[in-house]
């Protein structure tokens, strides 16, 4: 499905801030000034290591947390400020979220029906019990499951149909924005494809835009559009895949390419990875500012480093 | 130098549980040399970790151990290479000989794995204070030694600290620390990095290839990520339900596998060079154990699978002095069957990228 880079962007945030206070001298800066869009339909993808504020700023979307400053503009309404009844409802089903873990993220004592009629219950989108078990019903079948898994609860399911759940639970409402925050790294390999290739299969069916939340680059690359990547809260580097992947610029994004192992015994014996160190790097994150590398491709740094790196 | 340091012959191990027996581990043959890193690869419950747990002496007790063999070779007190059966022995006997002093395992969740309510000073000398006669005085000057070693700086002021203060990095480096104290032979990572960041991965890694080289100590790798196998490992098994499928040094499995299940496993993982609309992925889902396997395990989700597969288990076929693969496609009475064309591909890709390292 062809994306609409022309119109408005489902989802805009702009210089967001979120800070944590821990105590009275010691404040958490989590996320600093992040901004970026998402277009309707399109995947971004969100990569840095632990730490860098890539849940954070998924959990500050959803409104989880109070962004400390900053705006967040869903479907051409502020998210940010004090949040009306209608804002509420609007943003608590058009917007979803997929968790990491499915083990810990799905109520063990509920049936796998009530965890995804859930959402349902709560904003009563059905008429009858009927048209509630057809629903679920739909919804299992769409993201692979059997009818007959209605009645289970997540125990007795394995890791990948776990997450097949997951993305039931977050389908159902017919959001337009998914948050998946991590939902693949806690699964096997040949799982985690099955998991890919099916959210993929709902995009193109449902139209949904999601944000890609995670740590290994070569599934991100291979989901996204367009890829954001973080570090320490500072946005480094954003542009469509291709542009990140041929052409890194900042020296983190390179450091993250290469530390990839890839499956070639001799090329990774040989293969020496990038280290990148922000403390001896002499980078401060917070002098830099946008530059514009070409397309849709930015990387935020000095005009020194830019001239340098560039 | 090519002696065996563990032996493990026809191991198959049953587990009992209130649904009935499940056949986990179904016959397993491996050496491991002196100073050697063998990877085992596999999906989960394909009886990877079982297999390395039974290597320790730690199975939980509704295992049974059907039949086979882990002769584990080392040097003992008086200095004569001797070699044991580990599943002869008791617990405890493994727990004073063994565990954590000859063989000794770095786990995947480093923060389930150390002692939240000890610091960790006190996890590192642990293990020499029991397995060693070292007074306190030397384990501590030995643990500030290890913290360096496995690259934490202020290593003084770590050992005081709680696991909890540590990043995920740093606990993983102390658990590393913690497994090397007492100068083993043989040390497990039981996906050591799977819960950590590629760039502490990437770090983690070299950390492990340092050591081994430094102290030549042989690894077993556990893992189901490819790419690590690639980096660390001189030689593969590649493991599908509680079997060995494919075995053979790390060039020949990754540049030329023969078994289905091997192809499915790389051509699952995408390369930074797949174009593909979609990603390859093997169909179904492994067997349930509970139920005797009948012929080949994986025929059901194998697309090249024969007639012969649902009724009789494929044998080990040597198709170089060590590579083995347990498929009939390569009878000579089967017909030819290539790997997917896609993957094919990519093996000629993979293999001229590295062609530019001259090998």
């Amino acid at each position: 499905m062809a994306i609409d880079y022309s119109g408005q962007p489902l989802l805009k945030v702009e210089n967001l801030k979120q800070h944590f206070k821990v105590s009275n001298t010691y404040t958490v800066k989590a996320v600093e000034g992040v901004s970026f869009e998402i277009y309707p339909g399109e995947t971004y993808g969100l990569v840095g290591e632990s730490g860098s504020g890539k849940s954070t700023i998924g959990r500050s979307v959803i409104r989880l947390y109070d962004p400390t400053s900053g705006s967040i503009t869903f479907d051409g309404t502020d998210i940010t400020k004090k949040l009306t009844r209608a804002d509420k409802k609007k943003l608590r089903t058009e917007m979803q979220m997929i968790f990491q873990d499915p083990m810990s993220s799905l109520n063990p004592r509920k049936k796998v029906e009530d965890i995804i009629g859930e959402g349902l219950d709560i904003h009563h989108t059905y008429e009858n019990r009927a048209q509630r078990d057809r629903l679920i019903k739909d919804i299992l079948a769409k993201v692979g499951l059997a009818p007959e898994h209605a009645s289970r609860y997540p125990h007795q399911f394995s890791g990948g149909q776990r997450q097949r759940v997951g993305i039931a639970r977050a389908l159902i409402m017919n959001p337009k924005l998914i948050i998946a925050d991590e939902c693949i790294s806690a699964l096997d390999v040949s799982i985690q494809a099955q998991v890919v290739n099916l959210m993929k299969d709902i995009q193109q069916e449902t139209g949904a835009a999601y944000l890609f939340i995670a740590h290994d680059l070569s599934m991100v690359k291979y989901i996204s559009d367009r890829i954001g990547v973080l570090h320490l809260g500072h946005l480094l580097e954003t542009g469509t895949t291709e542009e990140i992947f041929s052409n890194p610029i900042h020296p983190y994004t390179k450091s993250l390419l290469s530390a990839i192992p890839e499956p070639n015994p001799i090329v990774e014996k040989n293969r020496v990875a990038e280290s990148y160190d922000y403390k001896t790097s002499g980078i401060d994150y917070n002098q830099g500012f946008n530059h514009h590398v070409g397309g849709s491709h930015y990387v935020k740094c000095t005009d020194q480093e830019f001239a340098k790196w560039a | 130098m090519a002696d065996v340091i563990l032996n493990v012959k026809n191991l198959d191990i049953s587990f009992k549980t209130s649904a009935g027996m499940v056949h986990a581990i179904r016959g397993i043959d491996f050496d491991l040399e002196r100073g050697e890193t063998v990877a085992i690869v596999g999906e989960s419950g394909s009886g990877k970790s079982v297999t390395m747990k039974a290597a320790m002496g730690i199975l939980a007790k509704n295992a049974v151990v059907n039949s086979g063999t882990i002769d584990f070779t080392y040097k003992n007190q008086e200095g004569v290479y001797g070699s044991v059966n580990i599943l002869d022995k008791d617990k405890k006997w493994l727990r004073n000989h063994i565990n954590g002093k000859r063989i000794s395992m770095v786990f995947q969740d480093p923060m389930t794995s150390l002692d939240p309510t000890m610091n960790i000073g006190k996890q590192l000398v642990e293990g020499m204070l029991l397995h060693t006669n070292m007074t306190k005085e030397e384990a501590r000057a030995k643990a500030i030694r290890l913290l360096k070693e496995v690259g934490i700086e202020d290593a003084e002021k770590r050992m005081r600290q709680y696991p909890h203060q540590l990043s995920g990095g740093m606990r993983q480096r102390v658990v590393i620390a913690i497994a090397l104290s007492c100068d083993p032979d043989l040390l497990i990572c039981d996906e050591p990095t799977t819960a950590l960041d590629v760039t502490i991965q990437a770090k983690i890694i070299e950390l492990i290839k340092r050591v081994q080289k430094e102290r030549g100590i042989s690894v077993i790798y556990i893992t189901h990520d490819l790419g690590v196998v690639a980096k660390v490992a001189d030689y593969v098994n590649v493991m599908y339900a509680g079997k060995i499928v494919e075995k053979g040094l790390v060039d020949e499995v990754f540049y030329d596998p023969r078994h289905p299940y091997t192809w499915g496993l790389l051509s699952a993982m995408p390369d930074l060079d797949t174009d593909d609309d979609r990603l390859y992925t093997i169909p179904g889902s492994p067997p349930n154990l509970l139920q005797e396997v009948k012929g080949d395990a994986f025929a059901p989700r194998n697309q090249f699978a024969l007639e012969i597969d649902d009724k009789e288990e494929p044998p080990m076929f040597q198709l170089t002095k060590n590579h083995f693969a347990a498929t009939w496609l390569l009878d000579e009475r089967a017909p030819k069957v290539e790997m997917p064309k896609e993957l094919r591909e990519r093996l000629d890709r993979m293999k001229r990228e590295a062609e530019k390292y001259g090998n």
